[in-house]
């Protein structure tokens, strides 16, 4: 047993030794200016006293909480009945692959889409609008929030259920059935329970993604106000306010706490099977067909608002005058410096897939599958929370407090190390749920037939976890290719990357190009998910046929 | 079945690790620049993309082309950055909103006095010289106007009437220094009770509509979501040339100005000397390009074209800095 340890906390202290340089020191930095006014050295409470006495701040706060726990409600059981229906319905396959891909669909794209597609879908001037021949709805405030930050979560919490319901052994469904428990019970049994963990886990990454994002409110909030707003009007307003703004940063970081101690307290529920068995699903066709239209629906709801991003950029200028033209397209490819933005791109979210890949392997090897001292794990589980809880824009601008002037300063290995440690959370939950779900005594077996842990690592455990572990990879990528909001901070003149240029554009209004270089990302993040999977498959096969 | 490549998967995975770390550890190294672009001077800029065109054309027809790299941000980034970096930052010159570089110095004392002779027509820190004069003005979209049947505006005040409610558009005075102009119209003209009368009006006219960034009032205009808005004139004025069915206002109350100067960045020894003349460039040889686009004349010697000249030009009473933002921010807070 001292031996196995060992290894692993050698790898805990040098994923500590991280995570403490780049994801401690720096926010704790910039939570430490909530103490001190800004331009000043004294310690003070100045800043908190402004900041609760300021009018409409706990209101903001309410609505956040309200808001995102709603969307995180809705978008886990939409995510649900969508997983559901790959894992067990007969519906055919080419539709289960289907919802898979379509499912992620979102996340390829850039938010700063988001906003725009839903203004442009469902505006006054809206594609939708103009379909439908009127408004549908009040895209302002509660209603549009939720329609965003449901588009925008989707994915996160599909992954996350997916991910873990093939691990689910469908044998004890079975089982239950012969033990004479009804429908519902069997269901309450063998589906939910085991999944309980990993519900709980979906409805905090999307409480919080939604909790901390303020693209979506800065487009369709309206007089909706929400706490990420006002961090934003702090930390970056016309009188920026660093003081202020890190006691915002504090007081959203606060629900993070709670979860933690919710997802702890689930733990218990979690069950481990011996293998996963593949059985025949019970013939329904009343359940495939509900499921199947239902998934679909949803699906089309989803998508439907992105069918605007296809339009809009080949238009000379939405609503007002749409006729075909590629010269928004011509403008963005003229620009001799894209060639080089995205090279930078790719190689940023390539290298960030890579080491983010085995760091949320690592770390979930440490919680899941060995017998390292509770208080470690914690303290992994207790990281990879928080990594949720921050926003983007607080990384980033801690980032900046902490490395300029160092010689990290506008190189790409801190927007690869900040992209690593923002996009911890989902692919560290995801490789954890999924190596919790499998046969606990590999490791001592192999140990009894003389194998060293590393061997096992590779040789028993990776490959069994291989279909996640390129889930993964291909999250950290996709997500280094769309992220902006630490970015923008960081990225130097030489080290601009796709979004920063994005971004740019969206400042002088050119929302055409703006538009085709989301579908430039979209297209590469297509492909690349396209060629991850077929290395998987490859390796799949490869194994079966060495057995 | 097709005969498959043996490919050995963890001799692939050992390679292209071994890859991606030479790679990522030359990236890191900074992939060898050469000495040229180490001398380049870095320009960081929030100007608008035809004042950047201006100064670009200044600085190539004065001997430095290829000796600089400007680099755009928003205003809200480049501020966040100036403020939090202070003379750690890349740039070895900026371009920005006067009222950002005064709060920048202020707070982290990084630009050096300018060595050449600038002369303005208003007062200007020994920092800093302006390179533009930024309107506001009330724009409005043609279409929207006449589907809807609404009266044309002529005055900030007209825009409290509510028979505009729900169709205006204008910017949070708290996010973005843009939405000032506005202000500052109201205050100069009506005092400051009278202000916030015409300001509470406006912005329940607004409803959903205040937006964070200062050209969100225009995108909206643009996308037909609301019928008029508050902002910048030389956008207007470019959307107008372009064709779309935009056109602006200027009201009675006048048009406000919020300048954009350059500043040299202190780093003491490491400072590029290049950069001051870079500036010097850019305000000799500039400006007149830059005034076809911002007509409001900043220098002695020079005059605003009457013909692009906006309706009515005005300057506030009282000097712009960040005590008198932050009172009219809580002035604005108080009318919503």
């Amino acid at each position: 047993m001292k031996h196995k340890n060992k290894e692993l906390k050698l790898i805990f202290a040098v994923m500590l030794v991280f995570f403490l340089a780049f994801l401690a020191v720096p926010v704790i930095r910039l939570l430490i200016k909530s103490f001190i006014l800004d331009g000043s050295t004294g310690f003070t409470l100045a800043n908190y006293q402004s900041v609760f006495t300021s009018k409409g701040f706990l209101g903001a706060l309410g609505n956040s909480f309200l808001i995102s726990s709603v969307s995180a409600v809705i978008t886990t059981i939409i995510a649900f009945i969508l997983a559901y229906t790959i894992h067990y319905t007969n519906v055919p396959k080419w539709f289960k692959n289907l919802i898979g891909k379509a499912t992620v669909i979102p996340m390829l794209l850039p938010t700063i889409t988001y906003g725009f597609a839903i203004i442009y879908s469902f505006g006054k001037q809206g594609l939708l609008t103009k379909l439908f021949g009127r408004q549908l709805f009040n895209i302002y405030g509660f209603n549009g929030l939720l329609l965003g930050y449901i588009i925008y979560t989707l994915p996160v919490s599909f992954m996350l259920i997916n991910n873990t319901m093939g691990y689910i052994d469908k044998k004890f469904m079975v089982v239950s059935r012969l033990m004479g428990d009804s429908s519902f019970q069997n269901f309450r049994i063998t589906i939910l329970r085991p999944l309980l963990g990993t519900l709980a886990s979906s409805f905090i990454q999307t409480f919080f993604l939604c909790f901390t994002d303020f693209g979506i409110p800065a487009s369709v909030g309206g007089k909706f106000e929400v706490v990420a707003s006002v961090l934003y009007t702090q930390m970056l307003g016309s009188v920026p306010n660093f003081g202020n703004g890190a006691v915002v940063a504090l007081v959203m970081l606060i629900p993070s706490v709670v979860s933690i101690t919710v997802l702890h307290v689930l733990e218990k529920y979690n069950v481990r099977y011996n293998k996963i068995s593949a059985i025949e699903l019970e013939k329904s066709p009343v359940r495939d067909a509900v499921f199947g239209v239902l998934s679909g629906a949803l699906l089309i709801s989803v998508l439907s608002i992105f069918a605007v991003i296809f339009v809009v950029p080949f238009v000379q200028d939405w609503p007002y005058r749409i006729n075909f033209t590629l010269e928004h397209v011509q403008a963005v490819f003229e620009d001799g410096n894209l060639l080089r933005v995205y090279a930078n791109s790719l190689m940023v979210a390539a290298i960030t897939a890579l080491i983010g890949s085995l760091m949320a392997y690592a770390g979930a090897l440490i919680t899941a599958r060995s017998t390292v001292n509770q208080k470690l794990k914690n303290i992994i589980e207790s990281i990879a929370l928080i990594t949720n809880t921050i926003p983007g824009m607080v990384i980033g601008l801690a980032y900046l407090f902490s490395f300029s002037g160092t010689s990290l300063q506008n190189t790409f290995a801190i927007i690869i190390i900040c992209n690593t440690i923002h996009f911890f959370s989902t692919p560290y939950l995801m490789m954890k749920n999924s190596l919790s779900k499998m046969n606990a005594s590999w490791e001592t077996t192999a140990m009894l037939m003389g194998d060293n842990w590393l061997k096992t690592i590779i040789r028993v455990v990776t490959p069994n976890a291989l279909s996640t572990l390129i889930e993964v990879f291909s999250y950290y990528f996709v997500n280094s290719m769309v992220t902006v909001s630490a970015v923008i901070f960081i990225a130097g003149t030489r080290t601009m990357v796709i979004t920063t240029k994005i971004k740019e554009l969206q400042y002088y209004n050119k929302f055409n190009e703006v538009f085709v270089l989301s579908l430039l990302i979209l297209f590469t993040n297509i492909l690349c998910k396209y060629i991850f999977q077929k290395l998987a498959d490859r390796s799949q096969r490869k194994e079966k046929t060495k057995r | 079945m097709k005969k498959m490549k043996k490919v050995n998967l963890k001799k692939v995975a050992a390679f292209m690790m071994a890859a991606t770390l030479g790679v990522s550890t030359l990236s890191i190294a900074g992939c060898g620049s050469s000495a040229a672009e180490d001398e380049q001077v870095i320009i960081y800029s929030n100007a608008d993309d035809e004042a950047i065109e201006a100064m670009k054309h200044a600085l190539d027809a004065n001997g430095y082309e290829g000796q600089y790299v400007i680099q755009t941000f928003g205003t809200s980034e480049l501020g966040g950055k100036l403020l939090a970096e202070g003379t750690n930052i890349e740039a070895d010159m900026v371009t920005m909103s006067t009222f950002y570089v005064d709060s920048a110095q202020e707070q982290n004392n990084m630009f050096l006095d300018l060595d050449f002779e600038v002369n303005t027509l208003d007062e200007f820190p020994s920092y800093a010289a302006p390179i533009t004069a930024q309107e506001g003005t009330i724009i409005v979209n043609t279409e929207m106007m006449e589907e809807n049947n609404l009266p044309m505006p002529t005055s900030l005040k007209d825009l409290a009437d509510p028979v505009y409610e729900g169709y205006i558009s204008v910017t949070d005075v708290s996010s973005s220094s843009t939405a000032w102009l506005l202000i500052q119209g109201l205050i100069s003209e009506y005092g400051e009770e009278g202000a916030k009368e015409v300001l509470t009006d406006i912005y329940k006219n607004a409803g959903d509509h205040i937006e964070e960034s200062g050209s969100g009032p225009l995108k909206k205009v643009r996308a037909g979501e609301v019928a008029i808005g508050f902002g910048l004139r030389q956008q207007a004025v470019a959307d107008k040339a372009e064709g779309l069915p935009i056109d602006y206002v200027d009201p009675l109350e006048g048009n406000f100005t919020l300048t954009e100067s350059v500043a040299v960045i202190d780093k003491g020894d490491e400072t590029n000397a290049k950069a001051m003349e870079m500036a010097q460039c850019i305000i000799e040889n500039g400006r007149e390009e830059l005034q076809s686009y911002y007509p409001v004349a900043l220098y002695e010697g020079e005059s605003t074209d009457t013909e692009n000249l906006s309706g009515n030009p005005k300057v506030f009473s009282e000097p712009l800095t960040v005590e008198l933002l932050k009172e009219h921010q809580a002035l604005s807070e108080e009318c919503k």
